[in-house]
């Protein structure tokens, strides 16, 4: 038999335009930049240092979610009840601390208790296999209701017990984005170079295969859904900071569905087995900064949700394009 | 002779800068079973694939009935009568039989479908290829020779000019084999061209009329079967001469490896007793679809048994349980790649460390490490790809089976369980997996073959079981017993 080294030839040098195209999420980059530039001639306000951080700020939040979305879409989980949870969360927080209760106890509390709805999340679909989908959408519903009932359908406020965090800067950036950061890192890591992140990938690749090849995949999926809810208690946390209060429709469905809009146009695929951390990122800085150029420009709200509705279009046709190009 | 169907006319094509097919011509007629012979990897589904509009060659020119054909697609094939079995099977796995037959061609009075006639043509397509298969039954629940017949009969069902098998018999034992190639050699009678690609060159010579060999995308030999023999196939497709012989081996431990007592399971298996030496070769050779099929699901743990026992040197192993599996030393290696084997987004690398990794409790991976701890697997299991590290659904069909065996058996196994472990393997590789296999029993390894080829277990094998129906009928020293004499046990009953 020809021995295989002969037959892997080198690649050809590759054309100026695979170089290009070999960049990862160039087409996501492109719409990203054009939008900047874009927003840059059409507005002073967009690149004044004060908006940048308000968007770093406002971002940080989603991107805490989508991380773990990432984590969990790429094992070929999914979980709808992130932004429910983290409506829960706000809510018991602001109870806790306007009750009284120190803020370590209240985090600790808060944390768990997220921890749990992701755990029961991952319970449900991994011991009755009924859908992610359906189970997710279910307890979304159902913490969206819980939430309303913790604060009484009223706004509680939590005057400053957070504001290091929600309002604090380090080295002129916001404290907040370096939680988010922290966490995208981590995740990147965790996805990249652990075999629990290894093992996300093979059971969204193909669960069977996973499991006889040794993975527990009971064990690793319990695991994703409960980080995500750990996540979800995170950026509740991080957005009761930075609003100082909860109130009817504080997370919810509108924070989900951007976190998943996020997570898909970063690539990952919502059958499992593929995604990116840097594509999150781009996802979330994107939908970040197509809703702040769109309030510049004091832009009616009609409109504003059918230009986020036609972005997410092109950015998703980008991505695929390029992928497709690569065969 | 009759004018040509469809011409190839130097055609080429590459894959990200490497070239799969390099300025092939070749020519099919009607009422002639045209082969295609290679090694993995040379590019024969590649052809097919541009033939039946799969793919668009990169320089090259398609001819139907002397009409060029720019920009084929599969549909459009379809319509000038070129119908494709491609390798991978491609049936839609939730629904029945009847409607993956009629797919796309379901009968309707206007709007609405009518499903007794999706039924009863779909049966009548089944039972015309004397395919004993329920219409109704859904796919996914069929053995993977059911889902080939299946597939056939919808190709069948259809009509066209040119047909186009791809590895049809590759996993089908030899009564199934042998209808294929009844089916082949009817069609063929009534002036359908047939595209035959098969890795047995016996089959292959027997079946054909004409041969085409490629190798790395380029064609060696063409002519007519009878202008050839297996001798000059060989070189043709692998560039020098390939022998595989038994080894004389040396009698195995008395220590037994596996033992398997009264195990039931449903129709599959009844009462079912076989006992593997460490060093020896067990072969369980019956129909498709019985119960050596069943076995990989019962002893990986996939699976619980209806009862019985089975032990790995010694100790019972906890029942489907698939961690208790591993433990006990014993690995598993699948018939049906695709779906129990292999996970197709990941790279060859990381499927060929897959259960290692895990196996060995590794909890961070360094991605600069990781082709070198692979590269001595790749090597050792001739795994051929056009670029370094591809992810496996681009490799070839038989390079996929080479990374299967590698992902277990390179994991130190004491006892192992091997299904069909040659699959569309091409010759040259064959006789390098069986002489890995040999090496397994010089290390103590107990191995029981669940296998649907004579050959194979002939080849391989130091004793062999037949079983029917889930029971054991026969057992054989494979040295005391001919091919021929051990093909008509497992067709006819015991001798
Ligand atoms: N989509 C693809 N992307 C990249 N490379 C590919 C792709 N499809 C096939 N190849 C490569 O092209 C070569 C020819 O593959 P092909 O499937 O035609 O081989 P084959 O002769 O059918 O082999 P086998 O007998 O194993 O089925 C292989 O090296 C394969 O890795
Ligand atoms: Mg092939």
């Amino acid at each position: 038999m020809t021995s295989p080294s002969t037959l892997a030839k080198p690649k050809p040098a590759a054309s100026p335009l695979a170089r290009l195209r070999s960049i990862p999420h160039l087409g996501l980059l492109a719409v990203l930049i054009a939008i900047v530039i874009f927003a840059s001639v059409r507005t002073d306000a967009f690149l004044n240092p004060n908006n940048l951080i308000n968007v770093a700020r406002q971002v940080s939040v989603v991107a805490v979610i989508a991380a773990g979305l990432t984590l969990l879409m790429v094992a070929g989980g999914m979980d709808f009840s992130m932004g429910g949870n983290v409506a829960v969360t706000t809510a018991v927080a602001a109870q806790m601390l306007s009750h009284g209760w120190s803020t370590a106890v209240t985090l600790a509390v808060s944390i768990a208790l997220s921890i749990a709805v992701g755990l029961v999340n991952g319970a449900v679909v991994t011991f009755t296999r009924v859908a992610p989908f359906v189970a997710t959408l279910a307890t979304a519903t159902l913490l969206d209701g819980v939430a309303l009932l913790v604060i009484d359908g009223m706004s509680i406020s939590i005057d400053d017990h957070l504001s290091t965090l929600g309002n604090g800067k380090t080295l002129g950036l916001p404290n907040l984005t370096f939680v988010a950061a922290l966490v995208l890192a981590v995740t990147a890591f965790v996805m990249r170079y652990t075999t629990f992140g290894r093992d996300a990938f093979a059971i969204g690749g193909n669960e069977d295969v996973a499991r006889l090849s040794g993975i527990n995949v009971v064990r690793d999926k319990l695991l994703l859904y409960g980080l995500a809810g750990a996540l979800s208690g995170l950026a509740g946390i991080m957005l009761l900071s930075r609003l100082a209060a909860s109130s009817p429709g504080t997370g919810g469905l509108q924070l989900q569905l951007t976190a998943v809009a996020a997570v898909v146009i970063g690539g990952t695929s919502l059958a499992g087995g593929k995604g990116t951390i840097g594509g999150t990122i781009l996802g979330v800085l994107l939908l970040g900064v197509v809703a702040n150029v769109l309030n510049l420009l004091q832009i009616s709200s009609y409109y504003q949700q059918i230009s986020v509705g036609a972005v997410l279009l092109v950015a998703a046709v980008a991505n695929l394009m390029q992928s497709r190009g690569k065969h | 002779m009759r004018p040509p169907v469809l011409r190839v006319l130097g055609v080429s094509k590459s894959f990200g800068g490497a070239a799969a097919l390099r300025n092939v011509s070749v020519e099919f007629r009607p009422g002639e079973v045209h082969a295609l012979m290679g090694m993995n990897g040379a590019g024969k589904s590649t052809l097919v694939q541009i033939i039946s509009g799969a793919l668009n060659p990169d320089e090259g020119l398609l001819e139907v009935d002397g009409h060029t054909q720019n920009h084929l697609t599969p549909r459009r094939a379809r319509r000038v009568g070129i119908s494709c079995v491609p390798q991978r099977r491609e049936l839609v796995m939730t629904l029945t039989v009847a409607e993956n037959i009629m797919l796309g061609d379901l009968p309707a009075s206007g709007s609405m479908v009518r499903w007794n006639r999706v039924r009863a043509t779909a049966q009548r397509a089944l039972t015309d290829l004397g395919i004993a298969i329920d219409a109704d039954a859904v796919a996914g629940d069929l053995t993977v020779a059911e889902q080939t017949m299946v597939e056939v009969a919808r190709e069948v069902r259809r009509g066209g000019r040119v047909l186009i098998l791809d590895e049809p018999t590759a996993c089908l034992g030899p009564e199934a084999a042998a209808q294929i190639r009844e089916l082949v050699l009817r069609l063929r009678d009534n002036g359908v061209a047939i595209v035959f690609i098969s890795h047995h060159i016996s089959e292959v010579l027997h079946l054909a009329d004409r041969i085409t060999v490629l190798r790395d995308g380029q064609v060696t030999w063409a002519g007519l079967a009878k202008e050839t023999d297996e001798k000059g196939l060989v070189r043709d497709m692998v560039g020098r001469d390939v022998v595989s012989r038994r080894p004389v081996r040396p009698a195995g431990s008395p220590d037994v490896g596996i033992s398997i007592r009264r195990l039931c399971d449903g129709r599959f298996l009844d009462r079912f007793d076989v006992d593997v030496r460490r060093g020896e070769i067990v072969a369980v050779l019956g129909p498709a679809g019985d119960a050596q099929s069943r076995l990989f699901d019962l002893l990986s743990g996939r699976r619980r048994p209806d009862s019985g026992t089975v032990s790995i040197g010694g100790r019972a192993v906890r029942p489907g349980r698939i961690a208790h599996s591993l433990a006990s030393g014993l690995r598993c290696v699948t018939g049906d790649r695709r779906r129990l084997g292999l996970i197709p987004g990941l790279t060859i690398d990381e499927n060929v460390l897959l259960a290692q990794d895990r196996l060995e409790g590794r909890r961070l991976h360094r991605w600069g490490r990781l082709a070198e701890r692979a590269a001595p697997l790749r090597d050792d299991y001739r795994v051929v790809s056009l670029v370094r590290n591809p992810p496996v659904e681009q490799l070839s069909g038989g390079n996929q089976q080479k990374v299967l065996l590698a992902k277990w058996l390179g994991t130190a196994p004491s006892a192992v369980l091997l299904e069909d472990p040659t699959n569309g393997v091409d010759v040259a590789a064959m006789a390098e997996i069986h002489s890995l296999v040999d090496g397994l029993t010089g290390q103590g390894v107990a191995v029981l073959l669940a296998s649907s080829s004579a050959e194979e277990v002939m080849r391989l094998a130091d004793r062999v079981v037949v079983v029917r129906d889930g029971r054991r009928i026969a057992e054989y020293q494979v040295d005391r017993i001919t091919r021929d004499e051990l093909l008509a046990a497992t067709l006819g009953g015991a001798l």
